[in-house]
């Protein structure tokens, strides 16, 4: 905590969020060449061959799911509920730190934001994708899916209203739809510039479309801003409801271990947990591929190393409170859940999820380890398995052991688990590498804005006013 | 009133009234106790852990203050430090609830342990020895944890060493993660344990919540007060009210949040371990301080902390913190005093009696500690930033 | 009114502080049908061209109420009136039940309101806008801040306006065909 630079006498200017030498020309050539004019990296190539083949996967397991039903998963009662809701809550999560990262930055003036809240919000949306993919596919019958939304149908019933599985279907496309919005009004400016600085008629025509004629005159930004900033506003406390009404699914039911009424603010902190070590796993490479480190620099990896750590304590908190909870309230269905889940067949789950939640972070206390990317990638992948673990054990442990010993059940998910949830992977992945290839990865005006007052122009004066006619 | 020296011939003033207002109260506390001690106790424990929460919650703000840094907290931050050093108060005043231990907590009554087999199963936590070493451990660290706060700080005013403001930053990392456990802990043994048949995970969490919002309207209205006065005005700016009305609006935000989701969890549950809580606090009553919290303690705070023109005035921000404060203590009070004042609601003349005395005591340590320092930390390496800033607009 | 056979006239400036000091110079000279371009926004410029309009948060803000007891209504209107049917003993109207999809409707209906009142406001999408076909118009969205006056402003007179224009500062000063 010690590192933040003390903006004190003796260095009253903060570490620059910007690499020096960067004016509003170069800052647009650079990252606009990247969609327009550079050659494709080989890597890049690699990596969509990879994420396109993961994709397949998904696509031919979810065909088999079709075809022969949820049965090829290994959920049977009481686990009714498997890998599919462990990846949607999973998927959810690291939506999360993409809107926090864009909205709570944002209405908190951190400007560190700005080279990285394009990124994290098109993670976003590839994640809620993701999510919102699970639940649907886990309804038996999938093309049914529009039950779920209320509307006058023959049977003249409607959704049950008192069910956190409905409060589900609203908070999630609401995310989705309010997601998307906020990252495509983000976009229209910079669509404009790629659209002027496009050079072939097709991707001038396409870009031209989607910038929906953004000429950049001064109303307009007005209005901008303010809409950009109420969506902010919005979006927020958006985000913190969204995952608690997901963990409602669990602590509505009176299912022990999932019954506890610390449930929302945990799983919010889980999430923005989660969603943080996403951003940095998949920061952390593509800023070196793209030799983007003077855009996304060590102040922005050590910023997000800290909130990782902070969230990681709220998450840690959770934990303790759960446990001492079901000691003190001395119910013998909490306190044989607490012991299940430390020495009942999860054991291994559980013992893995505390190493990688509770104390693999704690390492993010030193600077050293803070500015050392390799350490810090290393730790972000352990935290996306240890939330992931966090999720099985909630989900699969507490159903497998029910209040009565007749309804226990040994769960472990099937090899077309595993299919669809690594092609969920390849999904995001597809998404991600068209992202960064077509669209800018990084906001252009924003970025703009944070070009430094000396290599702003000046000298009014100095320039040579001519008229033409 | 403008001059420095007024403001110091006022804060003793204050000290004074308020140490004889407060010694007066308790003396008539002191009386009722004699003749009714259960109700005595009753109140005793809702002013204490009233006054407590804006002692804790000040020195939390502090520690997020140091940590995160912040134009809001230099304005506040010595009001901040004098109230984390109200704690030696509270721990002397914590003496009466040591001795009424057994007016109000069932565990503690040996009679009603050997009657019931749940408080014996948890007996192994509720019991009286293992309570008291709890209390002196949250003390102790609360305690050493105020002091180096305030230490440091002296010694920054003194030689305004970079090294200080490096230190401080590092205790208070570690300081979040120990004052949210303790704080908790504390929460379940003094509040939660009255109703010993429940519990609830979330709980430790409203309280620290409840004491943040408490602590931070409480340092509103002090800044609205002092934000007329020389030299404390330099270091305040609309800017700086405006991110403390913020500040305020979250934790406004985030009170109503987690009041919610408890409910909405528990009445789904509808568990009969569980429900109690709410029928307790709901009966006879006590249902119309449910719907003035909800009005006055979340929306009507919320709508009018929206408005950019509340929070950048001084005296508008200080009004909305004033309610808020005002809202916090009756919060208090619903979360206490329906545990113990069953079936009716009930307020006696020594709830306010309480309240007013040790609140007396603490506000006159407050003024005594306030003065003894500078208003402004000015050698705090962020005061000069802003005052550089105010120059330049 | 007669259509003039000019758009206007566009100003190229180098800075930003070039620009808003010409927008508020030609407010000044006493024109009014004036549009600034930036290529990421600048602080008061909008102001310096006179333009007013707090419809925005208005719009949201009525967005917000219209979505919060809509999808309460929805709710209570399902559960109670249209099939009321006793779920656990839960009265008809619960309304602790109904706080999260209440509460995600407001959301929805004020960010809808915010995104699409923006663009309505700004007459977007717009495929076609004379101001393109400024020859070095592109730059408006890489480093160049321009200054139009219109040619619909009473005051504007080609020859007039255009000295007006090159004599503040301007880098360059171009006609705008429609």
């Amino acid at each position: 905590m010690a590192t933040e630079p003390l903006k004190g006498s003796p260095h009253l200017v903060p570490a620059p969020l910007i690499g020096p030498g960067y004016d509003y020309a170069t800052v647009t050539d650079k990252i606009s060449s990247i969609v327009l004019t550079q050659k494709t990296p080989r890597s890049w190539i690699f990596g969509f061959a990879v994420a396109f083949f993961l994709l397949m996967v998904l696509m031919f397991a979810i065909g088999r799911l079709f075809l022969l039903g949820v049965g090829i998963w290994g959920i049977e009662i009481p686990v009714g509920w498997g890998w599919a809701i462990v990846n949607f809550v999973w998927w959810v999560g690291i939506a999360h730190a993409g809107t926090l990262i864009s909205a709570i930055l944002l209405l908190m003036h951190q400007e560190w934001r700005t080279s990285i809240n394009r990124f994290a919000e098109a993670m976003t949306l590839f994640a809620v994708s993701c999510a919102g993919m699970f639940p649907l596919l886990h309804l038996g019958r999938p093309w049914m899916f529009y039950w779920l939304f209320p509307y006058p149908n023959t049977m003249k019933v409607w959704p049950q209203f008192r069910s956190p599985l409905v409060w589900d279907v609203f908070a999630v496309s609401t995310y989705a739809t309010v997601s998307l919005m906020f990252w495509y009004v983000g976009l229209i400016p910079d669509l404009a510039t790629i659209r002027d600085r496009s050079k072939r008629r097709v991707s001038q025509k396409i870009y031209g479309i989607l910038a929906m004629g953004w000429r950049g005159s001064a109303a307009h930004w007005k209005r901008y801003e303010t809409a950009y900033l109420l969506l902010a506003g919005l979006a927020t406390p958006l985000v913190v409801s969204v995952h608690s009404v997901v963990s409602f699914d669990f602590a509505v039911g009176i299912v022990p271990g999932w019954h506890s009424t610390i449930f929302p603010p945990y799983f919010v902190a889980g999430a923005i947990y989660s969603g943080f070590a996403m951003v940095l796993t998949i920061s952390i490479p593509v800023r070196k591929v793209y030799g983007l480190e003077d855009f996304i620099t060590q102040r922005h990896l050590d910023n997000m190393a800290k909130i990782l750590l902070a969230t990681g304590l709220i998450v840690g908190y959770g934990y303790v409170m759960e446990t001492f909870m079901a000691f003190y309230s001395g119910s013998p269905y909490d306190k044989f859940m607490i012991m299940a889940r430390m020495t009942g067949p999860y054991m291994k789950f559980y013992w893995a999820l505390i190493f990688c939640n509770m104390v693999v972070p704690q390492f993010l206390w030193s600077t050293r380890v803070r500015s050392n990317i390799t350490g810090l990638w290393v730790i972000s992948i352990l935290v996306n398995i240890g939330m992931w673990l966090e999720r099985y054990v909630i989900v699969v442990g507490s159903l497998a052991r029910d209040y009565m010993p007749t309804m226990w059940y040994r769960y472990s998910g099937t090899a077309w688990d595993v299919a669809t949830y690594v092609g969920s992977i390849g999904l995001f992945l597809t998404l991600l590498f068209l992202f960064l290839r077509y669209l800018p990865m990084i906001s252009i005006f924003e970025l703009r804005q944070l070009v430094p007052p000396e290599k702003r122009p000046t000298a009014p004066g100095a320039t040579r006013a001519t008229v033409e006619g | 009133m403008n001059s420095g020296t007024s403001l110091q011939t006022g804060l003793e003033r204050v000290e004074l009234r308020a140490l004889v207002v407060g010694a007066v109260a308790l003396l008539l506390c002191g009386i009722g106790a004699y003749s009714r001690p259960d109700e005595f106790y009753q109140s005793y424990l809702f002013a204490f852990v009233f006054w407590m929460g804006i002692s804790i919650g000040c020195t939390e703000v502090l520690m997020l203050h140091h940590l995160v840094g912040g134009d809001w907290g230099l304005a506040i931050r010595r009001l901040l430090e004098s109230a984390s050093r109200t704690l030696w108060v509270m721990l002397v005043l914590f003496v009466p609830i040591l001795v009424g231990l057994r007016h109000l907590y069932l565990w503690a009554r040996p009679d009603e342990v050997l009657h019931s087999p749940e408080l014996q199963q948890k007996s192994f936590y509720l019991n009286v020895p293992f309570f008291l070493v709890r209390m002196a451990v949250y003390f102790i660290v609360w305690l050493v944890y105020g002091q180096l706060l305030n230490k440091w700080s002296t010694e920054q005013d003194r030689t305004g060493a970079p090294a200080i403001m490096r230190r401080l930053q590092s205790l208070s990392g570690p300081g979040i993660v120990i004052f949210g456990l303790t704080v908790t802990f504390a929460a379940i043994d003094l509040v939660m344990s009255l109703e010993p048949h429940w519990s609830s995970t979330i709980y430790g969490m409203m309280f620290i919540v409840g004491e943040v919002l408490s602590a931070l309207s409480f340092v509103i209205v002090i800044a609205m007060i002092l934000a007329e006065h020389k030299p404390f005005a330099a270091v305040t700016s609309p800017k700086s009210f405006h991110d403390l009305g913020n500040l305020l609006l979250t934790f406004v935000i985030l009170w109503a949040y987690i009041a919610v989701a408890q409910l909405i969890i528990i009445w789904s549950g509808n568990l009969q371990d569980e429900i109690p809580w709410y029928l307790r606090r709901t009966a006879g009553g006590w249902g119309n301080v449910v719907l003035i919290l909800a009005v006055f303690h979340f929306a009507v705070p919320f709508l009018l902390l929206l408005s950019r023109d509340v929070k950048r005035k001084a005296r508008a921000l200080g009004a909305v913190a004033f309610g808020v404060l005002i809202m916090q203590f009756i919060d208090t009070f619903w979360l206490i005093e329906p545990a113990l004042r069953q079936k009716q609601f009930h307020v006696s003349w020594m709830d306010f009696a309480g309240a007013i005395g040790v609140g007396g005591l603490w506000i006159a340590f407050f003024a005594w500690q306030l003065k003894k320092r500078p208003l402004i930390p000015l050698r705090d390496p962020r005061v000069e930033k802003f005052l550089l800033q105010e120059e330049r607009a | 009114m007669k259509r003039h056979p000019l758009y206007g006239l566009m100003a190229e400036f180098e800075t930003a502080e070039t620009l808003i000091a010409a927008a508020r110079a030609a407010r000044e000279e006493g024109y009014r049908r004036l549009d600034a371009y930036s290529p990421l926004p600048v602080e008061g410029l909008a102001e310096a061209i006179g333009f007013h309009d707090r419809r925005l948060p208005v719009i949201v803000l009525i967005g917000g109420i219209v979505g919060c007891l809509s999808g309460y209504y929805l709710q209570y209107w399902a559960s109670a009136i249209s099939y009321p049917l006793n779920i656990g003993g839960r009265p008809l109207n619960s309304w602790p039940s109904f706080i999260p999809i209440t509460f995600e409707m407001t959301i929805l209906v004020a960010a809808l309101s915010a995104v699409l009142g923006m663009l309505a406001l700004n007459g977007l999408p717009m495929p076609y806008h004379p101001v393109f076909n400024t020859p070095r118009f592109a730059l408006a969205t890489r480093d160049r801040f321009f200054l139009c006056i219109e040619a619909r402003d009473p005051k504007f007179d080609r020859e007039k306006t255009k000295s007006f224009l090159a004599s503040l500062h301007a880098r360059e000063v171009t006609e705008v065909s429609r």
